[in-house]
């Protein structure tokens, strides 16, 4: 089979451009009309159930809403109220902490398993699900089997500690250390998902650079630096920005947290988000929970323009 | 790279080495394996608390050892018999596959336009659509119910679906790799009478397998396991997905944790061996080799 | 290589990738055909929203198939059919699973747009919320004046307002130590050395402890539960949250000073642990049963657990020690079935809560002695409930006994704290257990927060 026959053969959905180029339309503007019609049904999407209600939320940040039904208008009082909300500003220092170490700590964990999984060694598929296991257990279950670890005098880990005659460490019940157990199972949890994007990023730089640095008599860890790390940048700075943001944001971080402390002890790992989602579905104050929730995009938003501004848009070229 | 280079290559990499593969491996490669091996132990350790758990009974189940008292398989028949579990499974199947399907044609034909085609305004679209990745579905449940509501979109799958099909994440990833695929490439392709449709479905797309396997996994991870937005629209029990069901078999002071481990070692299993089937393409290097 | 090579090479390789690709995902073709059976879906929607229609009342609840207990839902069951078969307006149970019912967020999403259930369970602590937003609908014009003199006034106080029923309770949950009787005996202790004292607990507490079990645990994690089980020590020694003549908060007080420092004390010594296993505090099973801790302080629902799910195991039941100079208090809690104000018919909603659970009739009176009874072990919020049940035996030995005699009678019902309150006490409690903050100083910037707020507040009483 050739690829002519194979190109004629498509039924391609979506044609830009059916025949050859119309007289008169630039291949400038042929690319514009393409790009809008390769864009159209994602940003409709996007725009409809993600763009809305980010809207709607907003709004509701200029209101003091109950969730029954009773709004009243306070202009920017919960953006006030945000700046003198010791919780709120507390929460948001946990969350910092939490983004200082997880962050790192999940980059460096993951890039590390995907070198190593990426290597010809037996057996690698089945070692690559094991790495990945943890992500497809319901959280839950997560936060119930790690009890078994680090549950306070017969956890396994407190019973190690216990023959070492180290006793009393409460793991998660402590509040300097809560924070930082949490941490770690959160990188437990994701670093198999980061592991695979990582794989695929590797996977995407061609053999010949190493074969080149190989002639050039660079060791492995020259060839790391030299060759993998420039050339994994787009990967390395998509996997930055979705982890500050899955940090800030919540999803795994905050399902974790509420099975394994609910915020506890004594507000030790109370994320932002957590103390958001509290305010809106606990204590009935959309109006603020929207607020603190569009404040906290806002600085996300200015972060992301920054690093996509330094990153030259996340490509690393001048283009 | 030919057929045979290919299967090859997938072949001695996936671990179905053959024996003499074995033992001509270069002994770093052993120091390698055993390293990563005891690391991959240790990860799934904690999770053979799950395992041996939805063996034990509901009196057992909170004891440290990891050999159950007494063996049981009560629980799996528990909850396939008790509650229509397959209905969730078959749900969450349903939902999941149609959603990556449909996500990954879409976030990879955006992604293809924010790489490789020129036009004004990219950055800002593409800013624009990162910044909807910033919320997380808590922060805009209300509104989002509000909204389905009015399109219809409660108690159906519509509602499960529509909404789970669009997030900047997939678009995001997708882009990012779409950056480093070479652009000699295309303009080959224009040279040789590609449209932008044709390049992006007889090029973009196949050189993007590894990054759309990944993707998939992840894409079908997430609806298979999605839980709030799901318990959020629906209230009819038949549309019920796989973790709501999970959910079910906890109480206000005390959880079947028997049942409950069960019935998550029974939903890990189909997402664990989609895993284990595209982590494969993971590894099929499908840079143009020789090309520069 | 040339370009053009290049391209044929790499056309090649894509078509022949290309067509695996199409094999293993079934094709993108699948996503437009589904795309476009979609609406085909959404025909299911109708008027099957949460608020239902005018024909048919939405019930919330979360007791669902699954749960430990079987019989549990299926009371709710037979009560549904029990009233659908009698009336033309049907009533459809709605399953809800229990940890989002109660700490989650659909019930909250429905009512923020307007679909909130027609019935719902609410406990204590939330309903000045709902009063408040006013989605309770007045349920005492349905409800005879024999049966609301039956209606146990101690329960009812925090379910009214103003002389008028929002919530007709199910249960009545009282609080209580449960102690090991295989533990007493490897100590050598027996049922006379149940303590009577704070300090004679803290005691037994230390001897029960071993390298592997504590003596006693208390609830660890922060939430409304927490706070729940921690009122008791407060109220034994004269203190309360919200002083209901001054409108002041009596948090900064020697009662709750002390209260706070008591769970400080038993985990500063070793006695109580900073987590729990299984669910937390109420599950007696993963914590007493597993032998994590000699006593447990828990609710009287453990019964009904322990009947379920440990028939073997040997336990007995204290009620609450006091402080020097204390009186003896316990808390009960209990969820109420209410009825949407903004629902679909109120007026069918009401009747059916009043017909449930708070009739004369004696299909009224059963249900509720087969709740509290059968299916949970429970005190009953109605005297009628109670007599026939006592009548039937469910209170003439063991446990439930003593929850009957010894323990009931201190009962205070669930205080209704809106939840900036709830969320001052949770802190103190949180600070002094787990952090080791100073009690007196922990209740003074709680009391301060609590009178903040109490100035702007404008609701319905706080009890």
């Amino acid at each position: 089979m050739t690829s002519g026959s194979l190109i004629a053969k498509e039924q391609a959905p979506i044609q830009p451009r059916k025949d050859p180029p119309k007289r008169g339309l630039s291949r400038k503007h042929r690319e514009w009309i393409a790009a809008a019609l390769f864009l159209t049904p994602d940003l409709i999407g996007l725009f409809i159930f993600l763009g809305i209600p980010m809207l709607m939320s907003l709004l509701l940040g200029f209101f003091s809403a109950d969730g029954f039904g009773n709004f009243t208008f306070v202009g920017f009082g919960n953006y006030v109220q945000m700046f003198s909300d010791a919780q709120f500003m507390n929460s948001l220092r946990t969350t910092l902490l939490y983004i200082v170490a997880f962050v790192p700590g999940l980059f460096i964990t993951s890039l590390l398993l995907a070198l190593l999984v990426k290597q010809k060694i037996p057996f690698v598929g089945v070692l690559r699900s094991m790495f990945f296991v943890p992500n497809v257990i319901s959280l839950v279950v997560v936060g119930f089997v790690w009890k078994f670890i680090l549950i306070d005098k017969i956890g396994l880990l407190n019973q190690i500690l216990q023959s070492a005659g180290i006793s009393g460490i409460s793991w998660l019940g402590d509040p300097n250390l809560a924070l930082w157990s949490v941490i770690a199972i959160t990188i437990w949890f994701s670093m198999g998902y980061y592991m695979i994007i990582f794989l695929a990023g590797l996977q995407e730089i061609s053999p010949e650079f190493y074969e080149a640095s190989m002639l050039d008599g660079a060791n492995a860890w020259q060839t790391f630096w030299k060759v993998t790390w420039p050339l994994l940048r787009p990967t390395s700075f998509f996997v930055l920005l979705v982890s500050l943001v899955s940090a800030v944001a919540g999803s795994q971080g905050f399902d974790l947290i509420y099975v394994m402390t609910r915020g506890g002890p004594a507000n030790a790992t109370e994320l932002g988000i957590f103390y958001i989602y509290e305010q809106a579905f606990q204590f009935n104050n959309y109006g603020y929970a929207a607020a603190m929730a569009s404040f906290v995009v806002a600085i996300l938003l200015v972060a992301t323009i920054i690093m996509f501004a330094v990153t030259k848009g996340g490509s690393f070229e001048s283009d | 790279m030919s057929l045979t280079d290919r299967a090859v290559e997938t072949r001695s990499s996936h671990g179905s080495a053959s024996r003499s593969g074995f033992t001509r491996l270069h002994p770093k490669k052993w120091l390698l394996f055993f390293v990563t091996a005891l690391l991959a132990v240790l990860t799934v350790f904690p999770l053979l608390w799950m395992l041996s758990s939805s063996f034990k009974g509901l009196n057992d189940v909170n004891s440290l050892s990891l050999i159950p008292a007494a063996p049981t398989l009560a629980n799996f028949v528990y909850v396939f018999t008790e509650v229509p579990f397959l209905t969730y499974m078959f749900n969450s199947f349903f939902v999941a596959t149609v959603v990556t399907v449909g996500a990954l044609f879409f976030h990879s034909m955006a992604a293809y336009a924010l790489s490789w085609l020129r036009f004004p305004g990219r950055n800002v679209i593409f800013l624009a659509i990162f910044s909807t990745f910033l919320v997380s579905l808590p922060v805009i449940l209300v509104p989002l119910f509000i909204l389905a509501k009015f399109l219809g979109l409660l108690n159906n799958f519509g509602g499960l679906i529509i909404p789970a099909l669009f997030n900047a994440f997939g678009i995001f990833l997708l882009r990012q790799f779409y950056l480093g695929i070479p652009k000699e490439l295309g303009e080959a392709a224009t040279l040789d009478g590609c449209n932008y449709w044709q390049t992006y479905w007889h090029l973009i797309l196949p050189l993007s397998r590894p990054v759309l396997s990944a993707l998939a996994v992840f894409f079908f991870l997430a609806n298979w396991n999605s839980f709030l937005w799901p318990l959020t629209i629906t209230n009819d029990q038949n549309l019920w997905m796989v973790q709501i069901g999970i959910a079910n078999f906890q109480n206000q002071y005390a959880g079947s944790w028997n049942y409950i481990m069960a019935a998550s070692v029974v939903a890990a299993i189909p997402t664990l061996m989609l895993f284990f089937f595209f982590q494969r393409q993971l590894v099929t290097s499908i840079k143009a080799s020789g090309f520069k | 290589m040339d370009a053009e090579q290049s391209l044929s090479h790499a056309i090649e390789k894509t078509s022949l990738s290309r067509r695996s690709f199409m094999k293993r995902t079934g094709a993108a073709g699948l996503a437009t055909l589904s795309a476009a059976s979609i609406p085909a879906f959404l025909s299911a929607c109708g008027s099957s929203g949460g608020g239902g229609s005018s024909s048919t009342l939405s019930f919330w609840q979360f007791y669902g198939p699954g749960g430990t207990v079987k019989g549990q839902s299926q009371w709710f069951v037979d009560l549904a059919a029990a009233w659908n078969k009698q009336n033309k307006t049907q009533v459809k149970l709605q399953y809800v699973p229990t940890n989002d019912y109660i700490s989650g967020s659909k019930l909250q999403t429905a009512f923020a747009s307007g679909q909130g259930p027609d019935i719902f369970l609410l406990s204590p602590g939330d309903f000045l919320r709902y009063y408040n937003g006013g989605v309770l609908q007045d349920l005492t014009p349905y409800i005879d004046s024999t049966a609301q003199q039956d209606l146990v006034a101690g329960v009812m106080g925090t379910r009214m307002v103003n002389g008028k029923i929002y919530g007709v309770p199910m249960e009545v949950e009282p609080m209580a130590f449960y102690y090991s009787v295989d533990a007493f005996d490897k100590a050598g202790l027996n049922e006379n050395d149940i303590p009577t004292t704070w300090e004679g607990l803290l005691e037994l507490g230390a001897k029960l402890k071993t390298s592997k079990r504590y003596g006693i645990t208390f609830e660890t994690g922060p939430g409304y539960y927490q706070n729940f089980t921690w009122y008791p020590f407060m109220w034994q020694g004269g203190g309360d949250a919200v002083d209901s003549t001054t409108k002041k908060s009596g948090f900064n007080s020697p009662g709750a000073i002390q209260a706070l420092q008591f769970w400080q004390d038993a985990v500063k010594r070793g006695i109580a642990p900073r987590t729990l296993q299984g669910t937390g505090g109420g599950d007696i099973i993963a914590n007493l049963v597993g032998g994590y801790t000699a006593i447990q302080n828990t609710g009287i629902w453990s019964v009904a657990d322990l009947k379920a799910n440990a028939p073997d195991f040997k336990y007995g039941v204290f009620k609450l020690p006091v402080p020097t100079g204390g009186t003896y208090k316990t808390v009960a809690g209990g969820w109420a079935f209410v009825a949407n104000a903004r629902g679909s018919n109120p007026e069918e909603a009401a009747k059916f809560c009043a017909w449930a659970l708070a009739s004369m009739q004696p299909d009224s009176i059963q249900r509720g002695v087969d709740w509290i009874s059968k299916v949970k072990s429970d005190v009953g919020p109605r005297t009628s409930v109670m007599d026939k049940a006592t009548q039937d035996g469910a209170f003439s030995t063991g446990a439930l006994k003593t929850f009957k005699e010894d323990v009931f009678p201190g009962a205070r019902g669930e205080p209704r704290y809106p939840a900036p309150v709830y969320k001052a006490i949770s802190d103190a409690i949180q600070a002094c257990m787990l952090n080791g903050a100073n009690p007196a100083q922990q209740a003074a910037t709680a009391a301060q927060a609590i009178d903040t707020y109490l100035a702007s507040y404008s609701g319905a009483p706080i009890l």
